[in-house]
C-alpha cells in the first residue's frame, strides 16, 4: 500500500530512476517519522486516556494515577447503561442519524437529478442558493429555526427532530450528489428515455443504481454529522427521552461528581460508534468530505 | 425538486428573513413591537458582547495559527507517501469525526486540575496542580488548545491536493539540484495556495459559529473569558429577548460573510461552493 511512483514507469524513463520524486535521505526520514510519531500521539492522547480510563475504578482515575487501568473494571460501562440509560440516548439518536440521512439524501437526489441535467429558468440560482446555505454558520439562525419548528408543532418531536436534520443536511448531500452527476455519461439515460422509460423509471432504474458510490458517500458523512450534532438537539428539544447522545454526553459533566467511570465508558461508546464508521468507510468519509469543501 | 424546496424554503429561508425581520425589534414569541437600532444600541454598549466577539475572533486567528499551518505541514509531510503514510492518515483524521461535545467531555477530564492528564504530565515542571479553565489568564489558550488535535480535515485535504501536482514539475527541480525542504516550500507549498483559502473558510465557519466545546466544557467562564458569539446570542434567546438574540446573531451571519469574502478575494478562490 506504500505508494511509490509507479512500478509500471515506461522502459525509456528507466534512466530517470536516479532522480524519482520526493525520496528522502535517511536522516529526511528520520525526521519526517519524528515529526509524524508526534503529532499522531498528540492527536490521539486525550482520547485515548479517556478510552482507558473507562476501564478503571473511581479511585483509580481520582487519584491520578498510572495511564493504564489497574485494575481493569467494566463497571463504568454497566453503570452507563443501568444509571446513566445510555441506551436510550443511543436509540434516538440511531432513529435521527439514520431516518435524518435516508430523508436528506432522498431530497437531495430528487433535486440534485434534473439540476444537473436539464436547462431551466433559475436553475443556476437555485443551485448558488443551496450552496450558500453551506457557506452561512447556522447557529446564527438558532432563534428564527426554533420558532419556525415550534410553529408546525414539530419541537420536542422526534418526527420533528428528523425532519430538521433531513433539511440539515440537504444543502451538502446535495452539492455532492449533484457533482457527481455531471460527472456522469448521459448516454445510457438517454437511451433509456428513447426507449420509453418515464422520468421516474429512468431515475429509479438508471440513475439510482450508478450514482450508488456517491449515495455511500453522502450516507455516511450525514449520518455522522447527524449523530456528532448538538447544537439544535439542545435547542429543539426538552424532554429527556427526546435527546440524543450528544446532550446526554453533556449531561455526563455532572455525573463526574459521583460516577466518573459510567461517564467516560459512556464517552467512549458514543465517540466510537463514528471513529467506527470512518475505520470501515475511510475512502467514503474522505472522498465526501473533500468533496464538499472542493467542489 | 419540490421537497428540496420545501424543506429548503422552511429551514433556511424563512428563518433568514424572520432573523432580519425581528433583529430591529423587541420580541420574545408572542408580544412584537418594532425598535428600529435599539438592539444593536444595545448590543454595541455590553461589554460582554465585545468579549465575546473578542473571543470569536480569537478562536478564528487560533486555527489560522495552530491548525492550518500544523494541518498543512503534516499534509504536505504525508503526501510524500513514507511507508507507513496510511496509518498516520487514519489516526490523525481520527479526531475529526469525534463531537465538539464528546470532544468537550475529554478536555474536561484532560484538564482537570486534581485528577486531569495535563497536570501530571506537567507536575515535574510545574509542580502544582493548575485549574486552566477556571483561570481566567488561561482559559481561551486552554480552549484552543484542543485545536491542535483537529487537523485531520486539513491533513487529508492537503494530501489530495499534492497528489494533483505535476510530477514532471518536481523532478525537473530535483535535477536542477533543488533540495527536499526547497522543494516543498518553493514549488509545493505555493501550489497550495487555493487549497489553503478553502481550507482556512471551512475553519472559519467553524470557528464563528462556535458553540458546544465551549458551551459543555466552560459555559463561557469564568467571567465570559471563553464566550463567543453564538453563546451570547443564545443567552439572549434563552432569557425570551427573541429579537436582542436575532440581532446578535445577524452579527454571526455578517462576520461570517465578511470573513468568507475577505478570504476568497486572498487567496482568489474562483468557482467554488464556499
Amino acid at each position: 500500500m506504500t505508494a511509490t511512483p509507479p512500478a509500471t514507469t515506461p522502459p525509456a524513463d528507466s534512466r530517470r530512476r536516479g532522480v524519482r520524486r520526493t525520496r528522502p535521505r535517511s536522516w529526511a526520514l528520520l525526521l519526517i517519522y519524528g515529526f509524524l510519531t508526534v503529532v499522531t500521539l498528540l492527536s490521539l492522547l486525550p482520547t485515548v486516556w479517556v478510552m482507558l480510563s473507562s476501564f478503571k475504578t473511581g479511585p483509580q482515575v481520582y487519584s491520578g494515577k498510572g495511564f493504564f487501568p489497574s485494575p481493569a473494571t467494566f463497571q463504568g460501562y454497566i453503570d452507563a447503561f443501568t444509571e446513566i440509560h445510555l441506551h436510550t440516548y443511543v436509540l434516538n439518536t440511531l432513529l435521527y442519524a439514520t431516518c435524518g440521512t435516508i430523508g436528506a439524501v432522498t431530497v437531495a437526489f430528487l433535486a440534485a437529478y434534473p439540476l444537473a441535467r436539464y436547462a431551466f429558468l433559475g436553475k443556476n440560482f437555485l443551485v448558488a442558493m443551496f450552496a450558500l446555505a453551506l457557506a452561512i454558520p447556522l447557529v446564527g439562525l438558532a432563534t428564527p429555526v426554533f420558532f419556525v419548528v415550534r410553529e408546525l408543532g414539530m419541537f420536542d418531536s422526534r418526527i420533528g427532530l428528523v425532519i430538521f436534520y433531513s433539511a440539515l443536511e440537504f444543502p451538502f448531500s446535495f452539492i455532492v450528489m449533484r457533482s457527481f452527476l455531471l460527472s456522469l455519461p448521459t448516454e445510457v439515460e438517454e437511451a433509456a428515455l428513447m426507449d420509453g422509460a418515464g422520468y421516474f423509471t429512468t431515475l429509479r432504474r438508471i440513475i439510482l443504481p450508478l450514482s450508488r458510490p456517491a449515495i455511500a458517500t453522502v450516507c455516511v458523512v450525514a449520518f455522522v454529522k447527524i449523530w456528532n450534532e448538538f447544537f439544535f438537539a439542545n435547542l429543539l428539544t426538552v424532554t429527556q427521552s427526546n435527546h440524543n447522545v450528544q446532550l446526554a454526553l453533556a449531561g455526563f459533566k455532572s455525573q463526574f461528581g459521583y460516577n466518573v467511570t459510567g461517564a467516560m465508558a459512556g464517552a467512549t461508546i458514543i465517540m466510537l460508534v463514528p471513529i467506527a464508521l470512518f475505520l470501515l468507510l475511510q475512502r467514503q468519509v474522505v472522498a465526501g468530505l473533500t468533496a464538499g469543501a472542493v467542489k | 425538486m419540490l421537497p428540496a424546496l420545501v424543506l429548503f424554503a422552511l429551514f433556511f429561508l424563512v428563518p433568514l428573513v424572520v432573523l432580519a425581520v425581528t433583529a430591529f425589534s423587541r420580541w420574545g414569541g408572542v408580544d412584537f413591537a418594532f425598535t428600529g437600532l435599539d438592539n444593536y444600541r444595545r448590543l454595541f454598549s455590553d461589554p460582554v458582547f465585545w468579549k465575546a466577539a473578542g473571543n470569536t475572533l480569537f478562536y478564528c486567528g487560533a486555527s489560522m495559527v495552530i491548525q492550518v499551518p500544523l494541518g498543512v505541514a503534516v499534509g504536505m509531510t504525508l503526501a510524500m507517501k513514507v511507508p507507513g503514510w496510511k496509518v498516520f492518515r487514519t489516526i490523525i483524521f481520527i479526531p475529526f469525526v469525534i463531537s465538539g461535545a464528546a470532544y468537550a467531555l475529554v478536555f474536561s477530564m484532560f484538564y482537570n486540575p486534581s485528577y486531569g492528564l495535563l497536570n501530571n504530565l506537567l507536575a515535574p515542571v510545574t509542580g502544582g496542580q493548575h485549574d486552566w479553565l477556571f483561570d481566567s489568564g488561561t482559559a481561551r489558550w486552554a480552549v484552543a488548545g484542543t485545536f491542535v488535535f483537529i487537523i485531520g480535515f486539513v491533513v487529508v485535504v492537503v494530501i489530495a491536493e499534492v497528489a494533483a501536482i505535476p510530477t514532471e514539475l518536481l523532478e525537473a527541480a530535483e535535477v536542477d539540484g533543488a533540495s527536499l525542504i526547497q522543494r516543498q516550500l518553493f514549488i509545493v507549498l505555493p501550489l497550495l495556495r487555493n487549497i489553503i483559502g478553502t481550507v482556512i473558510l471551512v475553519r472559519l465557519l467553524v470557528d464563528i459559529g462556535m458553540f458546544d466545546l465551549v458551551f459543555i466544557l466552560t459555559s463561557g467562564g469564568p467571567d465570559n473569558a471563553t464566550t463567543t458569539l453564538a453563546l451570547y446570542a443564545y443567552r439572549a434567546y434563552v432569557q425570551g429577548q427573541w429579537g436582542y438574540a436575532n440581532a446578535a446573531g445577524s452579527v454571526i451571519l455578517i462576520l461570517g460573510a465578511t470573513l468568507i469574502v475577505t478570504v476568497r478575494r486572498a487567496f482568489r478562490i474562483g468557482e467554488r461552493a464556499l
